[in-house]
């Protein structure tokens, strides 16, 4: 599903540089929950956006799903973030003056999908993260549990076969982080594959793999 | 063709409009000053056609003159005068000249009903009428070619005067007395305005019969004779043929520039138009260069809009928002945001200049308001401002939106 082969990310700042991945080569099958973990500045949030389709690589090679991503146009990047790929942040990331239902329906819109489709696939996606009746209320007056499910929702709007998920408990209470864990498994259950970044060992144990990072490289 | 994008933009912009009411007043404002300075600028403009006309159009008036050249032993100093024959003589050799009438006046003392009054009386002809703009008023009609041929004794009054004599009572049929002699007025000057003038406005004159004229003044010769030519561009070319016939007739170098006085209207309107387009391109330059002011805000308040919703653009790239649904989303919210202000400016300055233009003119006392008080709302100006507005609309909205496109989607997540 997804393959890494030597990685590198070089970021230029005036004369310097830094280099955040130095060779990361990893394999992702499809359908497996894997964790990245590592210490701050050890690469795990530029190991997630090149895998996200967010960043590209200085150097190496990235297949997903089969495809080469590297010199992809930034457009064609843009359509397999829509279509391949959900985000679940740390900090929910949804428009604040668009109601719960709209923020659903985006990544649908961008996708160009009929006004039926989208208010079929909206309602499903609503009722399967239990607040369809709170549809249409704002981000600002929902809880931060609430705020994760709608963002999951989200995530999940084009049906993506990859879950990217950047510390998705980070923000929420013990039980609200539980809870979008178990929507996290359930859909890994499913057959999604799920990519989690986290510093939390006890949302880690949830997954079936653990990644380490430490400066720029596997351990 | 797929309105759903649009529609969701649409949808946004409502949600954010009031964040945007600084643009909209900026563009409100913009628009109307615009509009009202273009309104003034064009109706200052056609105001000063129309009081140009109200003495004539396409005029030129011939007068007498001294001499100021000897001609073949002839000494210089030597008066001109003009003669009824000379309208005929000219005429007969002038084929350029579409009408032509003599005009004599003295000043009178005029009394009807009890009142006396001293005013300017002229002499002249049917053809007076068309070439020096005397319109009746309603009920009333001007001198006719069997009035002058018949040497009736009809006379035509301007307002002020028929309201001198007769108030607010109508005085056509009524009779005045010029000199003793008794005339029946015919009809009274419609209300004009006019800025150019000799023995005061048309107003203040009462208008007979040539021939009847004559007997309450018995002096032979002509104050001025009219000519109005069959094309406006012939008016200097006719004025050098004048001075060369009469040159020839009356024994002065046609090259004499005061043997002859001449007040070519056509020349001096072209100079008077000049002017007034000049203040009019002026005052459409203002207007542009405050609308140029309102873009370059609208520009910049783009800018800082685009920068207060990085993270909202960095969320939808994330998602799968490509660069031309960013594009397109913050132009079509310019272009919002511009129709909104465009239009209230628009409804604005439209009543504005329209309220103006209800205001009276005093035709008595004739001054400045007759210039400020009839601006106008054309075709032309709506026209250039719409041109003007698109480029704006598109540079105000092109930049911000290609930058806001350009973003790094990371960078923009992390923006706070």
């Amino acid at each position: 599903m997804i393959k890494l082969q030597g990685i590198k990310k070089i970021y230029l700042m005036g004369t310097q540089s830094l280099e955040a991945l130095r060779g990361v080569s990893l394999k992702i099958g499809k359908g497996e929950f894997i964790s990245i973990m590592g210490p701050s500045g050890s690469g795990k949030s530029t190991l997630m956006n090149i895998i996200g389709c967010l960043d590209t690589p200085t150097a190496g090679e990235y297949v997903l799903d089969g495809d080469k991503v590297a010199g992809l146009s930034f457009d064609r990047l843009a359509a397999v973030r829509n279509r391949k790929i959900g985000f679940v942040f740390q900090n929910f990331n949804l428009l604040p003056y668009a109601t719960a239902w709209e923020n659903v329906e985006l990544p649908l819109l961008f996708d160009g999908k009929s006004a039926r489709k989208r208010k079929e696939r909206v309602i499903e996606l609503l009722n399967a993260v239990g607040l369809y009746d709170w549809r249409s209320h704002r981000p600002s007056e929902l809880s931060g549990g609430q705020q994760q499910r709608i963002a999951l929702a989200r995530a999940l709007a084009n049906d993506p076969p990859i879950l990217l998920a950047d510390e998705p408990t980070g923000n929420l209470d013990s039980k609200s982080g539980e809870e979008i864990m178990d929507v996290l498994t359930e859909l890994w259950k499913e057959g999604r594959t799920i990519v989690m970044v986290t510093h939390n060992d006890h949302i880690s144990a949830r997954s079936q793999r653990i990644i380490r990072l430490f400066d720029g490289q596997v351990i | 063709m797929n309105l759903t994008l649009p529609r969701f933009f649409w949808s946004e912009y409502r949600k954010r409009r009031k964040k945007g009411a600084l643009i909209t007043f900026a563009l409100f404002w913009g628009t109307l000053s615009t509009l009202l300075l273009m309104a003034f600028g064009q109706g200052m403009s056609i105001q000063f056609q129309v009081a140009f006309s109200g003495l004539g159009e396409t005029l030129i008036m011939v007068s007498g003159g001294q001499t100021s050249l000897e001609f073949e032993g002839l000494p210089k100093g030597r008066p001109n005068f003009l003669y009824p024959e000379d309208i005929d003589y000219l005429k007969d050799r002038i084929p350029e000249i579409l009408r032509i009438a003599p005009e004599s006046y003295g000043y009178f003392q005029v009394s009807a009903k009890g009142k006396e009054i001293n005013r300017t009386v002229h002499g002249t002809t049917a053809e007076f009428a068309v070439m020096r703009t005397q319109v009746p008023q309603m009920g009333g009609r001007f001198l006719n070619a069997d009035d002058v041929a018949e040497g009736r004794k009809v006379a035509f009054l301007g307002w002020k005067v028929a309201s001198d004599l007769f108030g607010a009572a109508d005085p056509v049929g009524n009779q005045i007395v010029i000199n003793r002699i008794p005339f029946t007025v015919i009809g009274v000057l419609k209300k004009k305005i006019q800025d150019s003038m000799y023995q005061g406005p048309d107003a203040d004159q009462i208008y007979l019969s040539f021939h009847a004229y004559r007997q309450i003044d018995n002096r032979r010769r002509l104050d001025r004779i009219h000519i109005q030519p069959r094309e406006a561009g012939q008016s200097m070319l006719i004025e050098e043929r004048v001075r060369t016939l009469l040159g020839r007739k009356y024994r002065f170098e046609p090259s004499d520039r005061y043997a002859l006085g001449f007040w070519n209207t056509i020349e001096n309107n072209k100079e008077g138009l000049a002017v007034f387009k000049g203040i009019e391109i002026f005052l459409g330059i203002i207007g542009v260069l405050t609308l140029l002011i309102g873009a370059v805000g609208v520009t910049n308040l783009m800018y800082a809009v685009a920068k207060e919703r990085t993270k909202e653009i960095g969320i939808k790239l994330a998602i799968g928002a490509r660069r031309r649904v960013i594009v397109q989303q913050f132009i079509l919210e310019t272009m919002f945001v511009f129709a909104k202000g465009t239009f209230w400016g628009f409804i604005t300055a439209f009543n504005i200049v329209h309220l103006i233009r209800l205001a009276p003119i005093n035709y008595d006392s004739f001054g400045i308001e007759a210039y400020l008080l009839r601006p106008v709302f054309s075709l032309q100006i709506f026209i250039a401002y719409m041109i003007i507005l698109g480029a704006l609309v598109f540079l105000s909205g092109i930049f911000p939106a290609w930058r806001a496109s350009r973003l790094n989607p990371i960078e923009s997540l992390r923006y706070e």
